[in-house]
């Protein structure tokens, strides 16, 4: 007994020592008599000093050494005093980072808050509003004012903005995936005689799709693609159709390729190159979210009469052979190593984009295919619920002295010149030093040895950057495979995104929103899953199991999951 | 004992060898199974991962590329790493053979005052345990973070294997033997450290063994505490050459992500031959203990 | 190997008590010490079991709920199956997992060529060494649907097995790659608890002409049985105690409903990125105390048909 005591005394001392405050150290300056100047620089008139710490990608360099921040010092009178971790390190030992209140910093970088964090560590007063210093924040208030949008995503529950968004607009994570298809495999096919539907016999032809011959890197021109089934033209493939294509490239593998052949493969469930277009052909405005805004309503798409209709669809293609059943189960790795190898095996796939996937001298046998057509008739995609805006990325903690002034040099992330090195790299390293003939930052040559992702990885901090939709026209020339991507999408995608569906915006939730999303979730998400993907192995659900199904996940309160989702986006427009 | 042995071994029966030589068969068959995946690795820490995935490689490599090894060796880190996890094996097994050999022992004797409160000491902690939030805070408070000790204190002491030395002592260790020494009037002190300790080669190295691989392997302690690179310990090191592809920190082209991916692929096998080829090689070096196992009769 | 210590009282040990014994004390102290800092000082964590736990306000400030996060667990459609796939994986893999390292080294010990044991024995060891994650990747490979495995079973005239798919495979190949790779270093420690075993006894036996094998459960055995005893037990009260990570990697969607565990359950619970610690907690304490309950049962079965005990 005298020993429990006797342990339970020191874990009171040890738990009493380890919350004790530090005592701050001497009188802190004002900002007069810092010769604080919230425009020009410098910054300060005598250099101030603010620790932040930060996770940093293994490749890059310690911020202290970055170039980017060194030009910021020079040109600011600002020290920062960066604290690296590995982003692993920072993920585990976060919360416990900010509870330290001996050794805790004055900002965090790369913070990830959730609107959890937010709303708890404000509450407690670990940090500060930074809404009320707008005024020293010249380049955020002004996006504030030109971007209502933004506002409204970053503005927690309370009314007041606690940390700063990053914003990067291309217009592509919207639209993971694009279907591609080995145009060469299905001409052959077709010139053989190969390809008959329902006893007839079919001829395809797929033409164009591959950039022009003289498509450059500042203008990228593309050839129209041109697909006719039996001599005319068409618009996008039908099942029917896609699944004769399919069935041919299974039979005849042997006369196409030397290596065991794919006719349709994807990602179930990955962040991109999933089967959401797929179920769109049937009316899904799916994501692998399975939670979508249609006509202004939360929908979740996993209960929805359609998306039964099209697990028991693709279950048969799958028991067919023509999508593999590694969908269920490969890793992106697995699935990527699958376009190289020593000869083509892919027919068809989804992904991201088609160089990451298919070894360089097969590229140009793969094109791009508009969506395909559903037995409705109905040609769409969904949208994923993949965020340009995200939030929690810097915040600023209560002990932090003068906040002003680091605002004031955080504020000047915001300015687009700015962004673009802290995105990419500084000038002089990722960018020429001289604009081009539009006035924009153009990136430099990789010097050799190092491939560009090394490049950027190494010089770039990223994280806080407001790289909105104009900056592409006014700023930077947007890098070549993303505008490549953008073209694609314009041509093969977008047009084609179902109406009056939209994205669920990055909505700020309450806490009870949360709590409610979060303890119903898990179980939902897991039970959707594991029985979709049953589904899809054992040939499809009968309607008695799909009623059970949706049975049970209203029992699983999925009504009050989609509810809180829905009090948050009314509130959000 | 060895002359003895030689001299007997015509005796052995006809029985006795053909148990002898299907003892050999079945290890024989055992070790081609554990075998083979270990092939696999070293093949394919040289081959083509594309050609790995695909299924084209399973008895040969389809090329010897050494890539992989010259991205691992050609990291400066790796050194650090190999230097920092020497110390902290060597250092931190010192520390925890202090701590569980005596104590395995004494916990051995039914003659230990408070035995059973002790040994319920021990047990809860194998149990219940506060979890990562206060164990961090408790680091901190001492000061350890991100310092050279927090990877050599913390885990001085595994309770597991401080039984495993009790069950050794109790099964090894006779009545009679501690009688002989406390006869000539050695204290326990004594007896442990002239009688006991010598007779315990096996267990000892044993525990070497244990710990040092255990250190050796580990990374979650250093995952959470050590933040400066210079500290880093091998596993860490290797492990963030292998980390890739996280979307947050993005690349610029298709071909680079895939590149990434693919040399993580190479990587991911010579890493762990990288990190566990000297770690098995101590083995053999451990195993002559067991040869020498211990002289009972040594007081008859 | 003469009797146990715990039967056997002669004069000299029927001296029990402190002021005799203490220096055995002080060699446990160091031990004592160490565990008192670095385990039982955090030990006030367990609280957040009964906490609506706030990471902005800490243990100390955290709100209790009393036993809502246990309720909340009990009544999670997830319950029972978790508690039984974590049973049935921890068990099965028990029975196979735990006589096969005493085999081994029994059988190993017979050899008398040092090299060759030496050989074996590294081979054996070298499994151990392999990261999870690696593992698993090369299980994939094997077992895919392209695998070698499979091939093989394709040869044979067989249909392709989707191992990873279907949810019978998942305890196989789980509990046969840990076999693959635990069994070896696992019988490091019976190999050497048999170095102490007296050749003479050998010698003595095969005088009186007993058989390798006879040798083997006469001798042998009985040298290891303490060990085999407390390992045994130990084992036994971590049955509940199956990590996630390996699981994890393990796991596909339609295997979920082998493979999805206590501990893969709670890691989940931290990916949504709103951990809850709380919870968390909640789940980890009532998985101790049932493996708790395991032990002392264990410990006392042992006690019944034994000697050897862990108290």
């Amino acid at each position: 007994m005298k020993k429990w005591f006797s342990f339970i005394t020191v874990a009171l001392l040890a738990t009493g020592l380890a919350a004790c405050n530090s005592t701050p150290s001497g009188p802190t300056k004002t900002l007069d008599e810092l010769g604080y100047n919230v425009n020009g620089l410098p910054i300060v008139t005598e250099e101030v000093e603010y620790t932040i710490i930060s996770p940093k990608n293994a490749l890059a360099l310690d911020y202290n050494d970055m170039d980017i921040f060194k030009t910021m010092f020079e040109d600011t009178n600002v020290k920062i005093n960066w604290n690296n971790l590995s982003e692993e390190t920072f993920q585990t030992t976060k919360q416990m980072i900010i509870q330290d209140t001996r050794n805790l910093p004055d900002a965090m970088y790369h913070a990830g808050f959730s609107d959890r964090d937010i709303i708890q560590y404000s509450a407690a007063g670990t940090i500060i509003a930074l809404d009320e210093y707008l005024d020293n924040m010249p380049n955020f208030k002004r996006i504030l004012d030109a971007r209502p949008d933004i506002k409204k995503v970053i503005t927690a529950p309370d009314g007041h903005i606690y940390a700063l968004p990053r914003v990067e607009e291309m217009g592509l994570l919207q639209h993971p995936n694009i279907l591609f298809i080995n145009k060469e495999w299905v001409n052959y096919l077709s010139d053989n005689s190969l390809l008959s539907l329902n006893g007839q016999p079919m001829t395809v032809s797929i033409e164009g799709g591959n950039l022009e011959a003289t498509s450059t890197e500042a203008d990228i021109q593309l050839k129209p693609l041109t697909i006719k089934v039996n001599n005319q033209v068409v618009n996008g493939f039908t099942f029917e159709q896609y699944e004769v294509i399919l069935k041919a490239m299974k039979d005849n593998a042997s006369l196409l390729t030397s290596a065991n052949l794919i006719p349709l493969t994807f990602r179930f469930g990955g962040w991109q190159g999933n089967q959401s277009d797929l179920y769109a052909a049937f009316g899904v405005p799916e994501n692998i979210d399975h939670l979508t805004v249609l006509n202004n309503e939360v929908t979740f798409t996993a209960v929805m009469e359609q998306y039964k209709q099209a697990t028991n669809f693709f279950a048969g293609w799958i028991e067919d052979g023509l999508i593999e059943k590694d969908v269920l189960t490969q890793g992106e790795f697995d699935f990527l190593a699958k376009g190289k190898g020593t000869a083509p095996r892919l027919g068809s796939f989804y992904w991201w984009e088609k160089e990451t996937v298919i070894k360089p001298e097969w590229q140009d046998q793969y094109v791009a295919l508009p969506p395909l057509i559903g037995p409705n008739g109905q040609q769409a995609v969904g949208v994923s619920n993949n965020q340009e805006i995200s939030k929690g990325n810097f915040v600023v903690f209560s002990k932090a002295q003068n906040p002003e002034i680091l605002l004031t040099w955080i504020d000047r992330f915001y300015d687009p010149t700015i962004s673009a090195q802290i995105n990419y790299g500084p000038i002089g390293i990722a960018y020429e030093e001289e604009l081009n003939a539009d006035g924009l930052l153009v990136q430099k040559p990789i010097p050799s040895g190092m491939t560009a992702d090394e490049l950027r990885l190494k010089n770039a901090p990223m994280g806080v950057i407001y790289l909105s939709y104009e900056q592409w026209a006014e700023t930077l020339v947007m890098e070549y495979r993303a505008r490549l991507r953008l073209e694609l999408l314009d041509v093969y995608i977008k047009p084609y995104v179902m109406e009056n569906v939209q994205q669920l915006p990055n909505v700020s939730f309450t806490l009870s929103e949360m709590n409610t999303i979060n303890r119903y979730g898990t179980d939902i998400y897991s039970y959707v899953y594991q029985s979709t993907t049953g589904w899809l192995l054992e040939g499809g659900v009968s309607d008695s199991a799909w009623n059970t199904y949706v049975n049970k996940l209203n029992q699983m309160k999925l009504n009050d999951m989609v509810e809180a989702y829905q009090t948050a986006y009314d509130r959000y427009e | 004992m060895v002359n003895v042995k030689r001299k007997k071994s015509n005796m052995e029966s006809r029985g006795d060898k053909y148990f002898h030589i299907g003892v050999i068969i079945l290890m024989t068959l055992f070790a081609l199974i554990v075998l083979y995946p270990l092939w696999f690795m070293v093949i394919a820490s040289v081959s083509n991962p594309d050609s790995v995935l695909n299924g084209e490689v399973w008895l040969w490599p389809d090329t010897i590329d050494f890539s992989g090894y010259v991205k691992i060796f050609n990291d400066p880190a790796i050194w650090t790493g190999y230097k920092n996890t020497i110390l902290y094996t060597v250092i931190g097994t010192t520390l925890n053979i202090i701590l569980t050999i005596p104590a395995g022992y004494a916990l051995s004797r039914p003659n230990l005052p408070y035995r059973k409160y002790i040994m319920w000491f021990f047990i809860i902690t194998m149990f219940f345990g506060g979890g990562l939030i206060p164990f961090y805070f408790l680091i901190s408070s001492l000061g350890l973070i991100d310092s050279f000790w927090v990877l050599i204190i913390p885990q001085g002491l595994s309770v597991w294997n401080m039984f495993m030395v009790k069950a050794y002592y109790e099964s090894n260790v006779s009545l009679e033997l501690i009688e002989a020494a406390q006869m000539d009037g050695a204290n326990q002190f004594r007896t442990f450290w002239s009688v006991i300790l010598p007779i315990s080669k096996p267990i000892i190295a044993v525990m070497i063994l244990f710990y040092a691989v255990g250190r050796w392997n580990s990374y979650f302690d250093a995952m959470v505490f050590i933040r400066s690179e210079n500290l880093y310990p091998l596993q860490i090191v290797l492990r963030n050459i292998l980390i890739v592809n996280d979307n947050a920190s993005g690349g610029i082209t298709g071909e680079d992500i895939y590149e990434r991916l693919r040399l993580a692929n190479q990587i991911k096998y010579g890493v762990i031959i990288v990190s566990s080829l000297p770690i098995i090689m101590i083995y053999p070096l451990v195993q002559r203990f067991f040869k020498e196992g211990f002289l009972v009769g040594s007081f008859k | 190997m003469t009797e146990t210590l715990k039967n056997k009282k002669t004069k000299s040990y029927t001296q029990y008590g402190v002021k005799r014994n203490w220096q055995l004390l002080a060699m446990l102290s160091g031990a004592i010490v160490f565990t008192a800092v670095f385990a039982y000082i955090p030990m006030y964590g367990v609280l957040i079991a009964f906490q609506e736990y706030n990471p902005a306000l800490g243990i100390g400030g955290s709100p209790y709920i009393g036993l809502d996060n246990f309720t909340r667990f009990f009544e999670s459609y997830q319950f029972s199956n978790l508690m039984i796939n974590t049973f049935l994986v921890s068990f099965l893999g028990f029975i196979i997992g735990f006589p096969l390292p005493i085999i081994i080294a029994l059988l190993l010990n017979t050899l008398r060529s040092t090299r060759m044991k030496g050989i074996f024995q590294t081979i054996f060891n070298a499994p151990h060494f392999i990261s999870v994650v690696v593992l698993v990747g090369m299980l994939f490979l094997f077992f895919g649907e392209y695998g070698l495995i499979n091939s093989l079973v394709l040869q044979f005239g067989g249909e392709r097995i989707s191992f990873f798919l279907e949810s019978d495979w998942f305890r196989p190949l789980f509990i046969g790659s840990g076999n693959w790779q635990e069994t070896g270093w696992s019988s490091i420690i019976y190999l050497a608890a048999l170095a102490g075993v007296d050749p003479q006894l050998h010698e003595a036996a095969k005088i009186d002409g007993a058989s390798r094998f006879k040798r083997i459960l006469h001798i042998d055995f009985p040298a290891i049985f303490p060990t085999i005893s407390i390992i045994l037990i130990l084992s036994v009260g971590s049955l509940l105690s199956v990590g996630y990570e390996k699981v994890l990697l393990m796991q596909t969607g339609t295997n979920l409903s082998t493979s999805e565990i206590i501990s893969t359950y709670v890691y989940k619970i931290g990916l949504t990125g709103f951990t809850e610690p709380g919870y968390a907690a909640a789940i980890g304490l009532f998985n101790s105390l049932i493996n708790v309950v395991l032990l002392i049962i264990a410990n006392y079965s042992a006690k019944k048909f034994s000697e050897n005990s862990l108290w």
